[in-house]
C-alpha cells in the first residue's frame, strides 16, 4: 500500500518546490547579511589577519 | 612582498619557546606547524605526479604505442591516476594544509589530537598510493572520479569524516575565538558533504576484495555518480579552495576581505545550489527531462554566487594592485581567481542544453576542467605554498626568481593547454553534427575526426610539460629553502583563556527597539526576528552549523534523488531486456577494468546526427542491469551503445591485436594481452551472485553454473573468430569474453528470437521491477 502511496505521488512539483525553497532561504541569508552591522563585518573580516586573540572576543 | 615578509606576522603573547603543547598550562597554546609542513611537502610531490601522469596520458593520446604494449600503461587504465592524482592527491592535500595551517589561528587553538593530525596524513597519503597501485592493475569501479574500490572507499570514508572531521570539528568546539570566521564555513561545508557524497555513491555489493558492484543501475548509477561527480567539483575543488582563498588572500594582500557581507551570501547560495546541479552532464541521456532541466537551472544560478566569491577575492586587493606587481603570491592567487571566474561562467554555460548538445563527449568540457584544475586549483594551491614556505621553514624562500619562472610558465602552460583544446572540442562537436547537402554525415568516418585534431593533442602534450616544469620549479624551491630552515624550529606559545561556555550578547536579550513605541507585538517580534540576532548565534555554535549545512544539502539532494528512484516512468521496463551472461558480464568487467570508458561512451543522444551515425538512441530501460553504467563523458573513439552485431568477432580480435589493422589511424593502443591472458572461469560466479542480489532475475543453477555457461558461450565465440578466419583453440582467453560482451550491447532492444515479445520496445510503466519483469531465461 506504501509503494502505490508513494508511487502515485505526482513528484513533478519538485522542481518548483525545490526553486521556491532556494529563494526563501537566499532571501532570508540576503536579509540577514545586510543586517549585519559594520563594525561586526569590519571584525569578523579582520580574523585572519591577526595569529593571536583579539579582545574584546564576545562581539 | 609576503615572502619577504618574517615567518611569524602577529605579534606574540608570550616569549617564544619550543615546548610543546603538552607542557602548556589551558591558558597557553601552540600551533602544530610540524603537520602542516607534512601536507605541504606531500602536495608539492602529488603537483608534480600528478601533471607527470597528465603529461603521460596526453603523450599517450598521441603516440599509442608508448605504452610498450604493457596493458597497466594504457590510456584507460592510466587516465584515472591522472584524475585522482590531480583532485585527491595534490588539491587534497594542498586542502588538508590550508585547513590545518588556517584553522588553528583563524580558531587561536592548535588541532584538537596531534595523533589523530598524523593518522590523517599518513592514512591519506596510504589511500592515494593504494590508488596509484590499483588503477594500472585494472582495479576500478568504473566510475569517473570514484573509480576506487570498495576496501579503499571505506578507509576514505574513516579517514575523511571520523579522523579529518573528528578533528577538525573538535578543534572548533575548543576553539579561543568566537566567531567562526568564513573560512571555516566553507571547510564545514567540504567535510560534511564530501562525506555524505562519498558514502551514498560507493554504495556497493562486493563480489571479491577487489570488485564491487553498485547498489545503483543504469539510469539511477548515473544519476548518483554525477551528484557525487559534480559536486566533488563543487565541495572538494571549490569550497575548501575558496576558504583557503578567503585566509590566504587576505593574509598575504594585509587586508582584511573586501566585503564579509558578501561572503556569507555567496557561501550560503553555493551551499544552497551547487547540489542541484549535477544533471547538467547527462543533458539528452535517458534521464528523465525534468531532472535535467532542474539540473540546468540550478546550474545557471550557480553564476552569480560563484562570481560573489571571484569579485570578493579581486576587490579584496583595493588599494593594492601595487603590490600583486611585485609579489608572486599574489600574482598567483590572482590569476587564479581569474581563471575561477571563467570556469564557473562557463560551466553555466555549458549546462545550457543547447550548448551542451555541442559540448559534450568533446575536448570543449576538457579544455574547462583544466582552467579550472590548472587556474583555480593549480594557481591557489601554488600561491599559498610559496606563501607558506618561508612561514613554516622559518626562512626566505631560496628563489624569488624561480617563483617568478614558475608562475610565468605555469600561466602559459595553461594558455597553451586551453586554447587548442577549447578549438579541438569545437572542431569535432561541429564535424560530428555537421551534414551534406543530401542530408547525410559530413564525415561519416569517426576516425576522421579524431586524426583533425590530434595536431592540438601536441600542443597539448607541450603545454603540459610546461606546466609540469612549473612544478618541478616549486619542488626544487621548496626542497632549497627547506636545507635552510634553522636547527630547531621556533615555536611561539600564545596566551589567551579558552572562550567562556556561556555566552550573551552586548545587545540586550529579547528587546525590540521597537519596545515602548505604538507597535503591535507581533511588529516587535519581527524586529526582533530581522535583528539575526539567530544566525549571529548559528556562526558561534560549530555543531548546530554543521548541522544545518548538512540538512540544506540532504534536503536539496532528497529532492531530486527521490523522485528520480520512484517514478517508475523515469525508467520504464524493456520487456526484451535480458541480464547479461556469465560470459559477458566477465567481458564487462574487463570492459570497466580497462578503462574503456575513459574513450568510448554508451550513449546515443536523441539527435539526427547521432542516430545516423551510432543507430537508435539509447532508452532509460535499456541500462537496468548495467552496474556501473558506462555512458561515458568523453569520444576519443566512437560510441559503442549499438555495438553488438556491427561488427565480427574476428575484426574485434584484431582490433585488439593492433587497432590500426581495421581501423587505420586509430589512436586506440593494442589490447594484445587479452588475446593471450587467461580467462579464470571460476572466479565468474561471484560476479553472476552479486548481480542476482541486486536484482537480476539468475535462477541458482544460472549461478553456480556460472563457469560451465560462459565455457559454452566461449567456445561459440571462438568457433565465430575460426570460422572468420582468425586463429583456433582460443576459447579460453580474455578477449572472447570481451567480444561477448561487446556483441551484445544495445542489441536487446532489437531482440526478435522471443516471438511472444517480439516488438517490444519501451512500455508503460511497469508494475513489476525489473528483477520481477516477465523477461526471457537467459541464454548463452
Amino acid at each position: 500500500m506504501i509503494r502505490d502511496l508513494v508511487c502515485s505521488i505526482d513528484y513533478s512539483i519538485c522542481a518548483e518546490m525545490a526553486l521556491g525553497l532556494f529563494v526563501v532561504a537566499f532571501a532570508g541569508i540576503l536579509f540577514g547579511s545586510l543586517r549585519l552591522s559594520k563594525g561586526a563585518a569590519d571584525k569578523f573580516a579582520s580574523i585572519p589577519l591577526h595569529d593571536t586573540v583579539e579582545d574584546p572576543r564576545n562581539v | 612582498m609576503a615572502t619577504a615578509s618574517g615567518p611569524h606576522d602577529a605579534a606574540k603573547s608570550s616569549q617564544s619557546t619550543n615546548a610543546s603543547s603538552r607542557s602548556l598550562s589551558d591558558d597557553q597554546f601552540s600551533y602544530d606547524d610540524a603537520i602542516v609542513r607534512m601536507f605541504v611537502g606531500a602536495t608539492i610531490l602529488w603537483a608534480v605526479v600528478a601533471t607527470l601522469a597528465g603529461v603521460i596520458v596526453a603523450a599517450l593520446l598521441v603516440m599509442p604505442s608508448l605504452s610498450g604494449g604493457l596493458e597497466w600503461l594504457s590510456f584507460g587504465r592510466l587516465r584515472p591516476v591522472h584524475t585522482n592524482a590531480a583532485i585527491f592527491a595534490f588539491a587534497g592535500n594542498a586542502i588538508f594544509a590550508a585547513v590545518y595551517y588556517s584553522t588553528q589561528r583563524l580558531c587561536k587553538a592548535r588541532m584538537w589530537s596531534d595523533s589523530l593530525s598524523r593518522i590523517h596524513f599518513w592514512g591519506w597519503q596510504l589511500i592515494i598510493v593504494s590508488a596509484a597501485v590499483s588503477f594500472p592493475l585494472g582495479i576500478t569501479q568504473g566510475r569517473e572520479y570514484a573509480e576506487l574500490e570498495w576496501p579503499i572507499d571505506i578507509a576514505i570514508a574513516v579517514i575523511w569524516l571520523f579522523v579529518f572531521g573528528g578533528n577538525f570539528l573538535m578543534t572548533l568546539v575548543n576553539r579561543r575565538e568566537r566567531h567562526m570566521y568564513v573560512a571555516i564555513w566553507f571547510y564545514i561545508a567540504t567535510i560534511v558533504t564530501v562525506a555524505v557524497l562519498h558514502v551514498f555513491n560507493n554504495l556497493v555489493v562486493p563480489a571479491g576484495w577487489f570488485k564491487g558492484y553498485s547498489v545503483y543501475a543504469g539510469v539511477q548509477d548515473a544519476f548518483m555518480q554525477w551528484w557525487y561527480g559534480h559536486n566533488a567539483v563543487a565541495f572538494f575543488l571549490t569550497t575548501p579552495f575558496l576558504g583557503l582563498m578567503y585566509y590566504f588572500l587576505p593574509k598575504a594582500a594585509g587586508r582584511p576581505v573586501f566585503s564579509y557581507r558578501l561572503s556569507i551570501i555567496h557561501f550560503w547560495s553555493l551551499v544552497f545550489i551547487y547540489i542541484w546541479a549535477g544533471p547538467h552532464h547527462l543533458h539528452y541521456t535517458a534521464l528523465p527531462e525534468w531532472a535535467s532541466t532542474l539540473g540546468m537551472l540550478f546550474s545557471l544560478m550557480l553564476w552569480m554566487p560563484s562570481w560573489g566569491g571571484m569579485i570578493n577575492g579581486l576587490l579584496t586587493l583595493r588599494g593594492a594592485w601595487h603590490k600583486v606587481a611585485a609579489d608572486p603570491v599574489l600574482k598567483f592567487f590572482v590569476v587564479g581567481i581569474t581563471f575561477y571566474g571563467m570556469s564557473t561562467f562557463e560551466g553555466p554555460l555549458l549546462s545550457i542544453k543547447a550548448v551542451n548538445a555541442l559540448s559534450h563527449y568533446t575536448d570543449w568540457t576538457i579544455a574547462h576542467v583544466h582552467s579550472g584544475a590548472l587556474g583555480w586549483n593549480g594557481f591557489m594551491s601554488f600561491g599559498m605554498l610559496y606563501w607558506l614556505l618561508p612561514r613554516l621553514f622559518q626562512t626566505k624562500i631560496w628563489s624569488e626568481k624561480l617563483v617568478s619562472w614558475h608562475f610565468w610558465t605555469g600561466t602559459m602552460g595553461i594558455l597553451f593547454y586551453i586554447v587548442p583544446i577549447y578549438a579541438a572540442g569545437l572542431m569535432q562537436g561541429l564535424m560530428w553534427r555537421a551534414m551534406d547537402d543530401t542530408g547525410h554525415l559530413a564525415y561519416p568516418d569517426f576516425i576522421e575526426t579524431t586524426q583533425s585534431i590530434v595536431p592540438l593533442w601536441w600542443i597539448r602534450v607541450a603545454a603540459g610539460v610546461l606546466y609540469m616544469s612549473g612544478t618541478l620549479m616549486l619542488m626544487v624551491n621548496a626542497i632549497m629553502t627547506w636545507t635552510k630552515r634553522p636547527p630547531v624550529y621556533e615555536v611561539p606559545v600564545y596566551s589567551a583563556p579558552p572562550l567562556a561556555s556561556e555566552y550573551h550578547d552586548d545587545a540586550k536579550p529579547g528587546t525590540s527597539s521597537l519596545e515602548g513605541a505604538p507597535v503591535l507585538e507581533v511588529g516587535k517580534k519581527v524586529d526582533l526576528f530581522a535583528r539575526m540576532g539567530w544566525h549571529r548565534k548559528w556562526e558561534r555554535l560549530p555543531i548546530k552549523f554543521t548541522v544545518l549545512v548538512t540538512a540544506a544539502v540532504i534536503i536539496a539532494t532528497l529532492f531530486e534523488l527521490i523522485p528520480t528512484f520512484l517514478i517508475r516512468s523515469n525508467v520504464p521496463t524493456i520487456a526484451t531486456v535480458q541480464p547479461y551472461t556469465p560470459l559477458e558480464l566477465a567481458g564487462r568487467h574487463i570492459y570497466v577494468s580497462e578503462g574503456c570508458y575513459n574513450c568510448h561512451s554508451q550513449m546515443i543522444r536523441p539527435m539526427v546526427a547521432e542516430t545516423k551515425r551510432y543507430g537508435e538512441y539509447s532508452k532509460p530501460g535499456e541500462f537496468i542491469y548495467d552496474r556501473p553504467f558506462q555512458w561515458g563523458s568523453r569520444r576519443i573513439g566512437p560510441d559503442l551503445a549499438r555495438e553488438g552485431g556491427k561488427q565480427s568477432s574476428f575484426w574485434h580480435w584484431t582490433h585488439f591485436e593492433n587497432p590500426e589493422l581495421v581501423s587505420p589511424g586509430s589512436v586506440m593502443p593494442a589490447f594484445d594481452h587479452l588475446l593471450t591472458s587467461e580467462l579464470n572461469f571460476e572466479a565468474i560466479e561471484p560476479h553472476v551472485r552479486a548481480a542476482a542480489m541486486l536484482g537480476a532475475p539468475y535462477t541458482e543453477e544460472e549461478i553456480t553454473g556460472s563457469a560451465d555457461l560462459a565455457r559454452a558461450q566461449a567456445l561459440k565465440i571462438a568457433g565465430d573468430v575460426v570460422a572468420q578466419g582468425g586463429p583456433a583453440n582460443k576459447q579460453d582467453v580474455q578477449a572472447i569474453a570481451l567480444i561477448a560482451y561487446l556483441q551484445r550491447i544495445g542489441t536487446d532492444l532489437f531482440r526478435t528470437d522471443e516471438p511472444e515479445e517480439a516488438g517490444a520496445t519501451e512500455t508503460e510503466p511497469a508494475e513489476t521491477e525489473p528483477a520481477e519483469a516477465e523477461v526471457a531465461v537467459m541464454v548463452p
